[in-house]
């Protein structure tokens, strides 16, 4: 999550072809990858699947720092190695499934800019819904600010230390109360100036 | 504890498009009697809260591969009808970062949105019966966890034959569809053993975990109701 703002950085300033490919081909293109993640269940498939999706990242040329962020999924998955009992062909197809759709999701992000997004998904979803969701990706950025302050407050503390659980389960507490409340007071100053601005229910992206 | 971790392609189709009908049907149903003006006021809210879910979500305990929700604070914050729209931009996010397959958002929109409810309204019953702040708010995320658990434990329970069906895969059944569909026939009773025995393994690995989950969870939630009672109580409406 940390990366998010890089992964903007990203998708505005690059310059390859699928940058310049148009948001709504994009999301047909990544809903196209996720019906052979859901369909596919040979592992020969879902591999050139993944090969596929491993060629366009690289040819869009985003950073390898970034193709960590297709991996983190893979923290949940694990938990099949146990449940399967060990069953190879399970845990390969469980893994190229898992990669193959946060690869796709990542290319999307990382070659979009989020306006452009939602833009697309205005035309399909309630606006309402899409200002929420324009709204909470907003906040994100508010709360890793604030988040990032807090950071050192909560270091200066004693931070999180395993030997010392009652006292970190407490800072952590009061770093969220403190991230909640500040988030909550950032949140009635952004309401008050959108409405300032003319905000009746729906934003207007650039273009509309 | 309760969020669906599972994949694209795990979950039978069937189950994940219910999912997505009964949570949409949900939404249709809120949305319609909301008062719009209202909405609008508080979406902010709802965005930074929702933002502050995804935030804890991200921040993982490793070795148990545990995350705090705080889907019932977000409950007590926002109400019942709010927390639905908060769970569902939540997971929409949470999805697109690999966090539970994106064809899982509907049965996990559920499955949260159950432990936002119950949050609020066991936090608001427990702070009728207790009149204290620290145990209604213990008390009330420890079973509004407890209830989603079960909830995700039965989501997941639906597709076992599915699971068995990926994991047995490759054991010799054949090419052709005739051969495995006989196949099938011979060993229904051994199979569905099997399923059972997988299930319970899955179930003897989540509940152990989940019990922690709700504990490190409610006593987080108790510590951080305490600290906005001091600062803005005035958000808990009490």
């Amino acid at each position: 999550m940390i990366q998010l703002s890089y992964l903007d950085y990203l998708a505005v300033e690059g310059k390859s072809f699928l940058h310049r490919l148009s948001a709504g081909w994009k999301i047909i293109g990544l809903l196209l990858a996720l019906a052979g993640v859901v369909i596919l269940r040979n592992i020969f498939g879902l591999l050139l699947l993944y090969v596929l999706l491993l060629i366009l990242f690289f040819t869009c040329r985003l950073p390898l720092r970034i193709f960590s962020l297709t991996l983190y999924p893979l923290i949940f998955a694990i938990l099949f190695i146990f449940v399967s009992g060990f069953q190879v062909h399970f845990i390969l197809l469980v893994f190229l499934k898992v990669l193959s759709g946060s690869t796709g999701v990542v290319l999307l992000l990382g070659t979009t800019p989020y306006p452009s997004i939602f833009v697309v998904l205005d035309k399909f979803l309630p606006s309402i819904f899409v200002t929420a969701l324009f709204l909470t990706y907003r906040s994100i950025f508010i709360l890793l600010k604030v988040l990032e302050e807090t950071q050192h407050a909560l270091h200066l503390r004693g931070g999180f230390q395993w030997s010392h659980p009652a006292r970190s389960l407490s800072n952590i507490s009061n770093a969220f109360g403190h991230l909640i409340i500040k988030g909550i007071d950032a949140s009635e100053k952004m309401y008050e100036s959108m409405v300032l601005r003319g905000f009746k229910n729906k934003i207007h992206y650039r273009g509309e | 504890m309760s969020h669906i971790h599972l994949p694209d392609g795990i979950l039978p189709v069937w189950l994940w498009v219910s999912g997505f009908i009964v949570a949409m049907l949900i939404g249709f149903i809120l949305f319609r009697f909301t008062n719009k003006e209202a909405l609008a006021k508080k979406l902010p809210l709802l965005g930074m809260m929702a933002a502050a879910m995804i935030l804890g979500a991200s921040v993982e305990i490793v070795p148990i591969a545990y995350h705090v929700n705080l889907t019932a604070i977000s409950g007590i914050l926002l109400g019942p009808s709010l927390i639905f729209m908060a769970t569902l931009v939540v997971n929409i996010i949470l999805a697109l970062f690999g966090h539970g397959g994106i064809t899982v958002i509907g049965l996990n929109t559920l499955t949260l949105s159950i432990e936002g409810i119950c949050g609020y309204l066991f936090f608001r019953f427990f702070w009728k019966v207790l009149k204290r702040l620290t145990p209604a708010s213990f008390i009330a995320t420890f079973f509004a966890l407890f209830l989603s658990t079960f909830s995700m434990i039965g989501v997941v329970g639906l597709g076992v034959s599915h699971y068995e069906e990926l994991i047995h895969k490759d054991e010799g059944h054949g090419i052709f569809e005739f051969k495995l569909l006989k196949e099938k026939g011979d060993h229904h009773g051994e199979d569905k053993e099997k399923s059972e025995a997988n299930f319970k393994r899955f179930i003897a690995i989540v509940l152990p975990l989940g019990l922690l989950g709700w504990i490190l969870e409610g006593i987080i939630t108790t510590l951080i109701m305490r600290y906005i009672h001091r600062l803005r109580p005035d958000l808990l409406g009490l």
